[in-house]
């Protein structure tokens, strides 16, 4: 027995310096396998009361190793072998495989050994696995953690400090604080079953657990994230201005907490206040361009990072962020939809630039799945963004570039099949979403910019030129399925807009030629593929007064002015959308032609 | 045949080494890279022709790529290394400014690392971006590191990685073994139009291979209108399953897609020019497998209902194995290890909307005549039209092979007398080449030949020997020994001799590297006292023991007046793996030297009774002196004990009976070939033949070299001279054993064995002897249906079992000295055990 006590004294002493070093190194993996090896001896002698504090303390530290290293499978097992031999020592009977039953059975037992303390650690410990395994249903069932929670809470932490310290230095120590981990283990259980539950739908009831728990002590990220979530309830709850709020006090505790600022730029859209919307983007381009902002500073001087144990998809996803080139995308196309167009150039320019730059490969690996639209149309937008900024002959350049690229690999004609899966089904698909419909979709709009620009310019001719270029691309596509209802598919939508666009176009360029008959017959053919174009239906009017057709033209606008309104839209590309600039008629001025026609 | 290349030999390196891979690269100036697979980088100077710098890694070489600002970066086993090659050079020729023959050396260490990672196998620097293509175990990984702009070596930033799981090779085995080894992979990088993209440093590195500009068309086909529209590169790998892959570099969310799969290890890949309608534009990619399978990557003009053009993928196969290829503006080179070729990959095959043309161009390569070559450089052109290729050989020679010039559309001009003269060297010296390659192939594949037949031998020996499930129980093994026992004088001692008989019986020839093994033990020493000293171990090395042959050696089994009987012998058959192969072919086998295997033959017993002299009746004993002395010693020693009621106390005796019928069954009827006359004539037959069969044949495959019939045929005994000197007699008769077992209600008739010595380990060793040999003919007996019969055998076995321990206590008695009333004490009480057993054998 002599020997036993140095023998124990030995081990504690093992178990100190491991303790001490780690802290120092900070050499994780291998403290793991020194601990575990520490361990093996220690439980080579059966299981005794005499050391359980020891044997247990080292049992705690191993399985804090393990699961720093995110070895959850070996830090359960350790925890499992542990509990059984808890019982040994307890005498207690573990007739039972279901961990649950296990631990009540083994709290019950050691209620009034030494030791209590030193289970309770390892139940914390049984905790963190269960919330890394996101099992979140047997955290809530297992009532036992709350008294976990108020025992640790209340009177451990300072006593285990102090006799560590103080009286007895031989007392083995504890590479965690338990007292912080339960305190992380709380929040971050909290935190993980809010974003599961909010995603379940039951944002009212989450609410005030969130709120209680943005009081917790932990470290400034989790908090931000307690607000972050409260505003996503909010959100739900359909009270977007109190949702802003939260965001912005989760944004004010953690700086970098940048989905905060992602979620306001969602409600500012939901809101449809773009001016607020394009700022915030604004914002936050700039600030994932910040080289920190990719790795927020989470771990702290916690061994166990809280990124271990908030591994809820439904929160991961409401953490997410767009990528920088994304962001900058967004910014650009709000801008140019909202009447901002220079500042929307500026913008698509930036991303162009990023895109071609030295430093394209680091941009090109981080997107794992990349949000932003293809090149293609990235430069048609541009382009188009170009033009409503009066700068013409880049936005030409732009589409040569796309045209050149394209012309050569352009089929003869294009069969369409809209019954079949997708408007993509062409003949020879060479990859998904490169099939020779996108392919024609993009050279067709490149010749209508390049027809716009020309129209700015006022050069008819050539404009004519260009229009004819995207309306003869656009009679290869042939449809095989003629049924209205299917037809109003994304690339079909696409391909009816153009038509009606170039044949618009062309026909406005013919009425300043003074070939009055052809604008006619092309403004028709617009108005007959896309009857809610305003153009096309001002100017046909137009043409059919000068031709001294009084009585049609007056339909014809009564008809047009009678269209709703129709703002840029998102949710088709914007070069695909009415010119904003050539020719325009005054419609007042034709109302005033209309009094006289009928002064009523 | 117009125009021969001609071949001129550098510089030699040594062998090529099986760990890393071959490769020869040009670097800037004149300077050319190479590993021979080892861990070694050379630097030659083309210029100078001599060998300038030696670098030596920590590991196997697998690729090097030259960096712009003039650095040599190489891809080892256990990391990328960066070393500032010019600064090298230069210390190089200050330092050995005259004594220009010595290269510098480097070793290259840990601090020279810039990207710790295991395994990579192919490197590429695009621009300032460094990727390394490394195998884990599930899957292909591409990562990109992004090179420090400061020259020190210090570890490159990671930028990211791409991963491609790792399908299994489809190929066949012995490449999939090679593929797997060297992990041969390939790394190139494709440019849109007609320049690299606009790099800070931009100069002839990024235009030579690895890197190529393609033309647009393809281009677009291949990677897709948005790498196009990005002008971004893109990177090819080629890898050993035969897959093609390409990234485009710098395209927000691209990923590794596979382009092509070759479904055998790419070797090589590469563009060419074919036709040089825009300079610098590639118009043709090619790719070569390791088995000949080619793939040449052409836009083309599609068909009037379809797009305007599409990538045409023209296969064709060429007489493999590939060891390595490469292009230039319209040939494809490869070399298969025995020749060099070339195809032409005409415009015919680029234009052309057959593809037919494409694949009858591959079938229709031109030798070079240049054999060996494991890797080769990219192709320079000179001035006047000459191309010239550096190859490595397997010999590990650099050798510059020139090209003649071609002229499209017209025969060669016919060479000068001179050039003639010069090529007809060096078709002879190709033939050379060739004829002593195979030469040495030739011995390589008879020695192998011959290895296996013996092997073949070996394993049906083998298992000839050590087949269980049909033991050879009675008869026996087709190889086995057996051994005959005779004492001989020399140097004034007698000592048992055993001359033992290997005899080969199989229909297997036992050739090299075979040994016979025979280890001689005193049976009561082997398991309990089991001291090393008391085996004797002999080993007889043979060659060639054909079917029916022996082998006859002779060995001494014990000297006079050692009584450790029964001795063991065991007989196996050893097979070292250098006897067999040869002590270089072992060599070659690291950790195999030693190793041998050892096939258990059969077990001999040498006894008592085999030791023992008989002493003829008639002749004189020539050591009768020591015989009466130990007589007189062995008298005085026992007379100290109480006579135990006997007649003669000082002479102990044991006895054995068997029944005349057992006798007669297995015995008489082998002795005599006599018919059964009934019990009473037979009699004096029954013991005569006994004690004949006990002395005179042979047991446990150990016969006695006597000779002549020493047995008093009118007395049925036999006097014999123990191995101790006792003198010990034995003798037979019959006697009926009715009265022994009244419940029977017939006498049985036996065969009463006595054995009668003043020696009391004589006589219990004797009794133990004759006790074993009528067991083996109790197993001999036919097989009847009496439980009488079997208690006794039981019985027998007991009895023989206690002799057996009975025997050994006393020679360990005896042996270590107890005090002479112990010995005396424990004498009696085994002679009493012996006693007080009165067997009947049935």
């Amino acid at each position: 027995s002599d020997k036993m006590l140095s023998l124990l004294d030995k081990w504690v002493q093992e178990n100190n310096e491991l303790a001490n070093n780690f802290k120092v190194g900070n050499n994780s993996e291998q403290s793991c396998s020194e601990f575990h090896k520490l361990l093996r001896k220690i439980q080579g002698i059966p299981p005794d009361a005499g050391h359980a504090e020891l044997e247990l303390s080292v049992v705690y530290n191993a399985s804090v190793c393990f699961i720093a290293q995110s070895q959850i499978v070996e830090a359960e097992l350790l925890l499992q072998q542990a509990t059984e031999r808890v019982l040994q020592m307890t005498g207690d009977d573990p007739d039972t495989s279901d961990p649950l039953v296990l631990w009540r059975t083994v709290l019950k037992s050691v209620r009034k050994t030494a030791f209590h303390h030193h289970v309770l650690y390892l139940l914390s410990l049984q905790w963190a696995i269960w919330l890394t395994n996101s099992y979140l249903k047997t955290i809530r069932d297992f009532q036992e953690i709350s008294a976990l929670l108020e025992t640790l809470s209340g009177k451990v932490g300072d006593d285990c400090r102090n006799e560590t310290k103080a009286k007895f230095p031989d007392v083995p120590k504890l590479i965690t604080d338990p007292r912080r981990l339960v305190e992380l283990l709380q929040i971050c259980t909290i935190i993980t079953q809010g974003a599961e539950r909010l995603s379940e739908g039951w944002s009212s009831e989450v609410l005030s657990d969130l709120q209680a728990a943005s009081t917790l002590p932990a470290a400034r990220a989790l908090v931000a994230y307690t607000h972050l979530l409260s505003g996503a309830c909010l959100a739900h709850m359909n009270r977007p201005q109190m949702a802003l709020q939260c965001y912005k006090t989760a944004l004010e505790t953690d700086s970098h907490c940048v989905c905060a600022l992602y979620q306001s730029i969602l409600i500012y859209r939901q809101l449809k206040n773009s001016q607020a919307e394009i700022q915030t983007l604004r914002i936050l381009h700039s600030i994932l361009l910040l080289p920190s902002s990719s790795e927020p500073a989470m771990a702290g001087t916690h061994l166990l990072s809280p990124s271990l144990f908030l591994r809820s998809q439904s929160l991961s996803s409401l953490l997410s962020v767009p990528s920088a080139l994304s962001v900058l995308h967004s910014l650009a196309l709000k801008c140019v939809l909202h009447s901002r167009a220079s500042e929307g150039v500026e913008h698509y320019l930036d991303l162009l630039a990023a895109l071609h730059s030295e430093d394209q490969h680091r941009i090109g690996v981080h997107a794992e799945v990349s949000t932003l639209p293809k090149l293609p149309r990235l430069y048609l937008e541009a382009g188009a963004a170009l033009l409503m900024a009066q700068r013409p002959a880049d936005c030409m350049a732009l589409c040569s570039e796309v045209i050149s690229t394209t012309q050569d690999l352009l089929p003869q004609k294009v069969v369409l099949d809209e019954s079949e899966t997708n408007a993509a089904a062409t003949e020879d698909v060479k990859e998904e979403g490169e099939g020779g419909l996108a392919m024609f979709l993009w050279t067709a709009a490149a010749y209508l910019l390049q027809g716009h620009c020309f129209t700015h310019m006022k050069d008819w001719k050539q404009a004519v030129t260009h229009y004819t270029r995207c309306i003869n691309l656009l009679v290869k596509v042939h449809y095989k399925n003629k049924d209205t209802d299917v037809q109003q598919g994304g690339d079909f939508c696409i391909l009816q807009r153009l038509k009606g666009l170039s044949f618009a176009g062309r026909g406005i360029s013919f009425t300043q030629m003074d070939r009055m008959k052809e604008a006619l017959r092309d403004l028709q053919h617009s108005l007959q593929v896309l009857p809610e174009g305003v153009g096309a239906g001002l100017w046909c009017g137009e043409v059919l007064w000068r031709l001294s057709r009084r009585c049609d033209a007056a339909a014809c606008w009564e008809k047009t002015w009678s269209l709703p309104t129709q703002p840029l839209t998102e949710t088709l590309p914007v070069y695909v959308q009415e010119p904003q600039t050539g020719p325009l008629l005054d419609s007042t001025e034709l109302r005033h032609r209309l009094h006289e026609l009928h002064p009523v | 045949m117009e125009g021969r290349c001609s071949v001129e030999t550098w510089a030699e390196f040594g062998l090529l080494g099986k760990s890393g891979r071959p490769k020869v690269k040009r670097g800037f100036g004149a300077n050319i890279f190479i590993c021979t697979g080892c861990e070694e980088v050379y630097v030659f100077s083309a210029n100078e022709r001599k060998l300038t710098v030696v670098l030596q890694l920590p590991g196997p070489v697998n690729d090097l790529v030259e960096s712009h600002d003039k650095q040599l970066l190489v891809a080892c086993r256990c990391g990328v290394y960066c070393v500032d090659l010019q600064l090298l050079l230069h210390r190089a020729h200050g330092s050995s400014g005259d004594a220009s023959s010595i290269p510098a050396e480097l070793k290259i260490s840990s601090e020279f690392v810039v990207v710790d990672a295991d395994g990579v196998s192919s490197l590429l620097l695009v621009g300032s971006v460094l990727l390394t293509l490394s195998q884990t175990d599930t899957s292909w990984l591409l990562t990109l590191y992004k090179s420090p702009q400061q020259t020190q070596p210090t570890a490159y930033e990671v930028l990211g990685s791409f991963h491609l799981p790792q399908i299994s090779p489809v190929v066949h085995d012995d490449t999939k073994l090679k593929a797997g080894r060297t992990g041969r992979s390939i790394l190139l990088c494709a440019h849109f139009g007609n320049r690299p993209p606009p790099s800070s440093s931009c100069d002839a590195v990024d235009t030579s291979y690895p890197h190529f500009c393609l033309k647009p068309v393809l281009f677009k086909l291949l990677f897709g209108v948005e790498a196009a529209l990005a002008k971004s590169p893109v990177v090819l790998c080629g890898l050993p399953d035969g897959r093609l892959c390409f990234l485009p570099l710098g395209l927000p969310g691209s990923r590794l897609r596979v382009l092509h799969s070759l479904e055998q290890p790419v070797v090589f890949a590469g563009a060419s020019v074919v036709v040089e309608t825009d300079p610098g534009h590639a118009q043709c990619l090619a790719v070569v497998g390791e088995q000949g399978r080619v793939v040449l990557i052409k836009a083309d003009k599609a068909g009037p209902e379809r797009r305007g053009s599409l990538a045409r993928f023209t296969e064709g196969c060429v007489s493999g194995p590939v060891e390595c290829g490469f292009v230039d503006k319209n040939c494809l080179y490869y070399s298969t290890g025995s020749d060099l070729l070339t195809l032409t990959l005409s415009e015919e095959s680029a234009g052309r909307e057959d593809g037919e043309r494409g694949e009858e161009a591959l079938r229709s390569p031109t030798s070079l005549n240049v054999c060996g070559v494991a890797a080769l450089t990219e192709p320079t052109c000179s001035a006047a039209g000459d191309v010239q290729l550096l190859g490595l050989t397997v010999g590990g020679q650099l050798r510059s092979i020139r090209l003649p010039m071609r002229r499209r559309g017209e025969g060669s001009p016919r060479p000068p007398s001179s050039q003639v003269g010069r090529s007809v060297r060096d078709l002879l010296s190709a033939i050379g080449d060739v004829c002593e390659r195979a030469s040495a192939l030739k011995t390589v594949i008879k020695s192998k030949n011959q290895i296996l037949k013996q092997l073949n031998q070996v394993v049906n020996i083998s298992f000839l020997l050590t087949k269980t499930e049909e033991p050879f129980p009675f008869e026996e093994k087709p190889i086995g020994c057996h051994a005959t026992a005779s004492w001989s004088r020399s140097l004034q001692k007698d000592t048992l001799n055993l001359k033992c008989v290997l005899t080969n019986s199989s229909p297997y020839v036992l050739e090299r590297g075979w040994t016979l093994s025979v280890t001689v033990f005193p049976l009561s020493c082997s398991s309990s006292t089991g001291e090393g000293t008391s085996s004797t171990n002999f080993m007889f090395p043979f060659y060639n023991l054909r079917p029916g042959e022996t082998l006859e050696v002779s060995l001494p089994a014990a000297a006079a007046g050692d009584t450790s009987y029964p001795l063991t012998v065991n007989c196996s058959l050893i097979l070292s793996l250098s006897g067999f192969l040869g002590e270089e072919e072992v060599a070659r086998l690291p950790g195999w030297q030693k190793s041998c295997f050892s096939l258990p033959l059969n077990t001999l017993t040498v006894d008592w009774l085999h030791a023992s002299q008989v002493i003829s009746p008639t002749g004189s004993q020539s050591n009768k002196e020591t015989d009466t002395l130990q007589a007189f010693l062995s008298s005085r020693q026992i007379g100290c004990s109480k006579g135990d009621g006997a007649s003669k106390p000082e002479r102990y005796s044991a006895s054995v009976r068997v029944s005349s019928e057992l006798l007669r069954e297995t015995l008489t009827l082998k002795s005599f070939h006599l018919d059964t006359k009934g019990p009473e004539l037979a009699s004096p037959n029954i013991c005569f033949s006994l004690l004949d069969w006990l002395f005179f044949e042979a047991h446990g495959g150990v016969k006695v070299g006597r000779e002549g019939n020493e047995i008093d045929s009118s007395g049925l005994a036999i006097r014999a001279r123990a191995p101790n000197g006792a003198t010990v007699k034995l003798s037979a008769k019959q006697i009926n054993v009715a009265e022994e077992n009244p419940g029977k209600e017939e006498g049985l008739v036996c065969v009463e064995v006595r054995i009668e010595s003043s020696s009391v380990s004589a006589v219990c060793g004797l009794h133990h002897a004759v006790l074993r040999r009528i067991q083996s003919l109790l197993k001999k007996a036919p097989e009847k249906a009496a439980s009488t019969e079997k208690v006794q055998r039981l019985g027998l076995r007991g009895a023989l079992q206690q002799a057996e321990i009975q025997q050994s206590r006393l020679s360990e008695a005896l042996s270590v000295g107890m005090s002479s009333s112990q010995t005396n004490r424990f004498l009696l009480g085994v002679y009493q055990e012996l006693r007080a057993n009165p067997l009947l054998v049935i």
